[in-house]
């Protein structure tokens, strides 16, 4: 398992321990963890499911000209460095311990 | 077990459907052979469950309007049509490439509008322009005004078509008819040279689509594309035009129509609801729906939920932001909300009620709207200063 803390819009935090091999949305959502919308269920095509990963680890940064990329620019929060689409981001190791920051908002 | 009058709810669904959310919110209707689902989160549950609740209808009506398609498929053969299919719709496809052709056409049709003074807003400014904008993103040409519009009345008839009305039916196949042939000549096209273009994208994707494929994802496509559109335009000019200060506003802020939008589609939904069957057996509310039985996701009802949604019936662009159901959730989230939030938001609203001065509906007008799988206001007479 793989432990992930989420710090939601009102500050709170949530640490979930989440199977590998899923997607972060995926972890998240089956956790409840509020303000992961993800319209689209994963298919990179609705921008709901942002969120910020705290890491300067440059793995784990949007990969350049993906469509993940390009839908990041229409995200309903402010996109940052450190943005990515939750469903685009795979569950693993390099996780562990990870903060991952919900946005104020996904629509 | 419900009875619905489909008269009453082509009228007015929503009353029908508060019912069903407090007191049945699965309930089984007998004429239409499937469960319908009502509340808010239990359609969100089953759109996030696509591996129970499969698009592969048995008896589909749109697949008998027009054929094997993408929106009647599960996982890889989904996949693989839809993502040939998606590129050209993306939000950056649309910025960098489609809202330059929209801007043009929107100044086309408003030309020629402008010196008339009056006129529907349904019919004459925004369905050319979507049809206009419609053929640009798809990659056909040469369609005659109006036909465009007419095929997508018709096809959506059909897959609407619960009562079995014979004559829907034909009027469908021979829109269906028509379209193969466009279609065609496009894919004849773009098979020497490639261009932007949702037919282009088609054939020549990594796995590309066969003539026949291509004929009938466009026909979904033309199905949605148009329609569906126009219904939401109706919806946001109707309430500018009669709520004066809402009306102020977006002339002050037009990036506030972007709102609209979303309020629009929220609380008139185009599309009312969508079918699915269940492939084992799933319980929701506590209602046990049987292997092989079907849904229809009434997502036309959970968009007035108001365990959910504050004063859901009421029109409320500053409404805290909600995820509203009207573009479908899951894989077969709406191809086409990108464009459609450009080209309705960003273009169409924010064009004619600068252009128009004056706007205003003509004197005694009464909304008239209709349908429950499908629903939009049908006509927006209005009045303009007339100036060439
Ligand atoms: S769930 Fe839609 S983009 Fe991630």
């Amino acid at each position: 398992m793989v432990k992930i803390n989420f710090t939601l819009p009102d500050g709170s935090t949530r640490a979930i321990d989440a199977a590998p091999g899923g997607s972060l949305m995926k972890a998240a959502t089956s956790h409840l963890v509020p303000g992961i919308v993800a319209e689209c269920g994963g298919n990179a095509s609705c921008a709901t499911c942002h969120v910020y990963l705290e890491t300067e680890d440059v793995a784990l940064a949007c990969p350049d000209g993906s469509v993940e990329d390009e839908m990041l620019d229409f995200t309903a929060s402010p996109r940052r460095a450190n943005s990515r689409l939750s469903c685009q981001v795979q569950v693993g190791d390099q996780l562990e311990g990870l903060t991952v920051e919900v946005p104020g908002a996904q629509v | 077990m419900v009875e619905l009058s489909l008269d009453d709810m082509s009228r007015d669904p929503y009353p029908m459907w508060a019912r069903l959310r407090a007191e049945a919110p699965v309930a089984y209707s007998p004429s239409l052979e499937r469960y319908l689902v009502t509340r808010y989160a239990d359609i969100v549950e089953l759109e996030k469950t696509p591996e129970v609740f499969s698009s592969r209808e048995e008896d589909s009506l749109l697949t008998r309007v027009v054929g094997h398609n993408m929106l009647r498929e599960d996982n890889a053969p989904h996949h693989r049509i839809r993502s040939a299919a998606e590129p050209p719709t993306r939000p950056r496809q649309v910025r960098d490439i489609w809202s330059t052709a929209f801007a043009t056409n929107c100044g086309r049709v408003l030309e020629d509008l402008a010196p008339r003074g009056r006129g529907d807003l349904i019919a004459d400014f925004i369905s050319p322009l979507v049809e206009l904008n419609l053929a640009a993103v798809l990659g056909i040409g040469g369609v005659p005004r109006g036909t465009m519009t007419q095929w997508s009345a018709h096809m959506m008839a059909g897959n609407g078509n619960y009562a079995d009305d014979q004559e829907i039916w034909a009027r469908a196949k021979a829109a269906t008819a028509e379209i193969d042939e466009y279609v065609r000549l496009a894919v004849d096209r773009v098979q020497g040279s490639a261009d932007d273009s949702i037919i282009s994208a088609m054939v020549h994707a990594d796995d590309p689509l066969p003539l026949d494929e291509v004929q009938n994802n466009v026909k979904v496509i033309i199905g949605g594309g148009i329609n569906e559109p126009l219904h939401v335009f109706g919806t946001g000019a109707w309430q500018a035009l009669t709520d004066p200060a809402l009306r102020a506003r977006l002339v002050d802020d037009p990036a506030l129509w972007r709102k609209v939008f979303e309020e629009s589609a929220r609380w008139i939904s185009p599309i009312g609801l969508y079918p699915r069957q269940v492939l084992s057996e799933y319980e929701v509310a506590g209602i046990r729906l049987p292997a092989g039985s079907r849904v229809a996701l009434v997502i036309g009802s959970g968009n007035r939920d108001s365990a959910v949604i504050q004063n859901a019936d009421v029109f409320d662009i500053d409404r805290e932001p909600v995820a509203h159901l009207a573009f479908g959730g899951g894989p077969h989230f709406c191809m086409g909300a990108w464009v459609a939030r450009h080209q309705i938001g960003a273009l169409a609203w924010p064009a004619v009620f600068d252009r128009l001065r004056g706007l205003r509906l003509v004197e005694g007008f009464e909304p008239e709207i209709s349908g429950w799988v499908f629903r939009g206001l049908k006509s927006l007479p209005v009045e303009w200063e007339a100036v060439g």
